[in-house]
C-alpha cells in the first residue's frame, strides 16, 4: 500500500518534470536555451568523472583532455573522412574510451597524488598536440570549425533542437549510469573506493574495474566534448587547459559525488555562477578555489548531500512527532 | 584440500614465517594459534594472495596456487576475513554481502549496463541469496544500513557472510571472536559448525582457547614464525613446549 502511493506520487512528479522539460523552449528566450545546452553536455561530462572518482575514487585531473578528444576527434572526422556528424561523435567517444583504458591501464598502480599527477600531464600532452599539431590539422590556436548536428538528414541548427536532442542524450547517459552503478559492475567500483585490499580480496579484479570506469568516463566526457563542438560549431585549444578538468571536478565536487543528482546541480551552479561572473574570466581558477573550499569546509557532501541531509532531519523530525502523540 | 610445503616469507632482516608447512584436512576446523607477532596473519596473507612466499609452495586442490593475485584465490574457492576488519563501510550490509559474490555472479560490463533480463534475474536472485546469508548470522534487519553504524560483534559477523557469500571450499578466519563478548563467542561456536555443515572447509586464527579447544579438530601451533607443534586440541594443550611459549610469552 505505502510504496505504491509513494510510486504514483512519483510517477505524478515525473510527468510534471516531463512536461516542463519539454515546455522549456516555448517559453525560454534563446539565450536560455545556449545555458541549458551547456547545462545538458556539462551534465554528461560530469557524470562520466563521477563514475571515476565518486565511484571509483580515482582522481583525474586530465579530463579536459578526453573533452577535447572528442570535440576535435568528431569534427576531424566529419571534416576529413567525411562521416555525418552523429556518427562522428559516437566514433570520437569510443576511440576516446579505448585511450582511457590504455592510459588506466599502467596508471591504475598509482596513489592518489600520483594519480593526480599523472593525469594531469596527459592533459598537458593533449593541449600541446591540439595546439601545435603537425600540419594544422586541428587549426592550432587559430582554432577549428565544424558543422551542426545531423541527425539523419534534420539538421539540429537551432539552440531549441539541440536542447531537445541534448535532452535524449542525458537520460540515455544518465539511465546507463543508474543501471551501471547498481549492478555488479558499480559494487565492484565502489568496493574499490572503500577498501581496495579488501576488494581484492573478495574477487575483484581491482585492475580491470579501474581500466573500464576510467574508459567509460572516458567516453562520457568525449561525447559531451563533440555536443560542445557541435552545440558552437568553433573550439580552440583554450577551452582545454587545466582549467577545463578543474571545473569538472568543482562541478562533481560543489554538487556532490557519488550519486545520480550531484552532477546535475553542481554542473548548473557553477555554470550559472561563471555566467555571471563573466567579467571575471581572468579569476576562473579563483572562483573554483572558493568554491571547493566551501565544499571542504562546509558541506562535505555536496550540495546534494546538504540536501538529503535536511530532508532526513526533517523526516526524522516528522517520526519524532508522530512518535510522541 | 589445502596444503603448504616449506612457506618462508621474510620482510627486510625479519623472517615473519619460516619453513612452514601444514596440511588442511577437507571439512574440519583446524585452528592456527601462537602468540602475537608469531607470524599468524602473515601466514594467511601468503595463502590468500596478498603477500608471495619468498619459497615454497600454496597447493589447492592439487594446483600450486603462490603467486596468484588475491581476487584470482578468491575465485578458485577460498574466501578470508581479516583480524582489522575490513568491511565497506559506507555500503550497505547487504551490498557488502552482494560484493562477497562477486566471484559467482556471471554478469558482465555490457549486460550490466543493459540490464539484460539474464542480468536482472541473476541480481534478483542474489538479493535472495544476500538476504539468507545474512539471516543466518542474525543481521537480516540490518540489511540496509551501511556497513559502519553495525556494533562490533555484526562487523565481524558480517565479515564472516561476506567470506561466505563466494561460495568457498575452505574460508579463512583471521581473530573471528576478537571483541567479541561470551555470548557472542558462545553463538560463533554455533555458526562455525553451522558453516562446516554446509561442507566449508575452516581454517582459523584463533586466541580465545575456550573456543579453539572446544571447535578445533586439528591445531597448528605457530612461534617466531616457525612452526613449534601440531595434533588434536588435548595433544597440543598438554605439549609442554607450546605450555612455555604461551606463558613465557605474556602473562595472561
Ligand atoms: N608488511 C610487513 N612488513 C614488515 N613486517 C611485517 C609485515 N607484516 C607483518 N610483519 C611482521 O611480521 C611479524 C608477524 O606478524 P603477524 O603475522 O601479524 O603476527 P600474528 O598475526 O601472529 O600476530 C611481526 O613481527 C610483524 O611486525
Ligand atoms: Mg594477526
Amino acid at each position: 500500500m505505502k510504496s505504491k502511493t509513494l510510486d504514483s506520487k512519483k510517477l505524478i512528479a515525473l510527468i510534471v518534470g516531463a512536461v516542463v522539460l519539454l515546455a522549456l523552449p516555448l517559453v525560454l528566450p534563446n539565450y536560455a536555451l545556449l545555458i541549458l545546452s551547456f547545462w545538458e553536455l556539462y551534465i554528461i561530462a560530469v557524470s562520466g568523472l563521477d563514475l571515476v572518482f565518486g565511484y571509483c575514487g580515482q582522481i583525474s585531473l586530465g579530463h579536459a583532455a578526453f573533452y577535447a578528444i572528442g570535440a576535435y576527434g568528431s569534427g576531424m572526422l566529419h571534416e576529413y573522412c567525411g562521416i555525418p556528424v552523429f556518427f562522428t561523435m559516437i566514433i570520437a567517444a569510443f576511440i576516446s574510451a579505448a585511450i582511457g583504458a590504455l592510459i588506466a591501464y599502467p596508471s591504475s598502480k598509482l596513489v592518489f597524488h600520483f594519480l593526480s599527477l599523472a593525469s594531469q600531464a596527459f592533459g598537458e600532452i593533449v593541449y600541446l598536440l591540439i595546439s601545435h599539431s603537425p600540419g594544422k590539422i586541428t587549426g592550432n590556436y587559430q582554432g577549428f570549425f565544424s558543422d551542426y548536428i545531423n541527425l539523419f538528414g534534420y539538421e539540429l541548427d537551432s539552440y531549441t533542437s539541440f536542447y531537445y536532442f541534448g535532452l535524449v542524450c542525458v537520460i540515455v547517459f544518465l539511465v546507463i549510469k543508474t543501471f551501471m552503478v547498481k549492478s555488479k559492475t558499480g559494487r565492484a567500483f565502489t568496493a574499490i573506493r572503500e577498501n581496495t585490499h579488501a576488494a581484492d580480496g573478495m574477487g575483484i579484479n581491482v585492475r580491470k574495474y579501474k581500466v573500464i570506469a576510467f574508459s567509460v568516463s572516458a567516453f562520457y566526457t568525449a561525447y559531451a566534448g563533440a555536443m560542445y563542438l557541435h552545440l558552437t560549431k568553433f573550439i580552440n585549444p583554450d577551452t582545454f587547459m587545466l582549467k577545463q578538468s578543474v571545473m569538472f571536478l568543482t562541478m562533481l565536487l560543489f554538487g556532490g559525488s557519488g550519486c545520480l543528482l550531484g552532477p546535475v546541480m553542481g554542473s548548473f551552479v557553477v555554470l550559472l555562477v561563471n555566467e555571471v561572473l563573466r567579467a571575471l574570466q581572468d579569476y576562473q581558477m579563483f572562483v573554483y578555489g572558493i568554491l571547493l573550499l566551501v565544499v571542504v569546509v562546509a558541506m562535505p557532501g555536496g550540495l546534494y548531500g546538504e540536501i538529503m541531509r535536511l530532508v532526513n532531519f526533517i523526516k526524522g523530525k516528522a517520526t519524532q512527532k508522530a512518535e510522541v502523540k | 584440500m589445502l596444503r603448504t610445503e616449506g612457506v618462508t616469507i621474510k620482510f627486510g632482516g625479519l623472517t615473519a614465517v619460516n619453513n612452514v608447512s601444514v596440511h588442511i584436512q577437507k571439512k574440519k576446523i583446524t585452528g592456527l594459534i601462537g602468540p602475537n607477532g608469531a607470524g599468524k596473519t602473515t601466514f594467511f596473507n601468503c595463502i590468500s594472495g596478498v603477500y608471495v612466499p619468498n619459497s615454497g609452495h600454496v597447493i589447492f586442490d592439487g594446483k600450486n596456487i603462490e603467486g596468484k593475485r588475491g581476487w584470482q584465490i578468491n575465485q578458485l574457492g577460498i574466501a578470508r576475513t581479516y583480524q582489522v576488519i575490513n568491511l565497506f563501510w559506507k555500503m550497505t550490509v547487504l551490498e557488502n554481502v552482494m560484493v562477497g559474490m562477486h566471484s559467482r555472479l556471471k554478469s558482465g560490463f555490457w549486460s550490466d549496463i543493459f540490464r539484460t533480463p539474464a542480468q536482472r534475474a541473476e541480481e534478483r536472485r542474489a538479493i535472495e541469496k544476500a538476504y539468507e546469508w545474512l539471516d543466518f548470522v542474525g543481521l537480516k534487519d540490518n540489511a540496509n544500513d551501511p556497513a559502519g553504524s553495525l556494533p562490533y560483534g555484526g562487523q565481524r559477523r558480517l565479515e564472516i557472510v561476506r567470506g561466505l557469500a563466494s561460495d568457498p571450499k575452505l574460508l579463512l578466519l583471521d581473530e573471528p571472536a576478537a571483541g567479541m563478548n561470551t555470548k557472542e563467542k558462545g553463538e560463533l561456536d554455533v555458526t562455525l559448525h553451522q558453516i562446516l555443515e554446509k561442507g566449508v572447509t575452516i581454517l582459523m586464527i584463533e586466541h580465545d582457547m575456550k573456543l579453539v579447544m572446544g571447535v578445533c579438530d586439528y591445531i597448528y601451533v605457530l612461534e617466531h614464525g616457525q612452526l613449534l607443534a601440531e595434533g588434536l586440541p588435548d595433544e597440543v594443550q598438554n605439549n609442554p613446549e607450546v605450555v612455555k611459549a604461551y606463558l613465557g610469552g605474556d602473562d595472561e
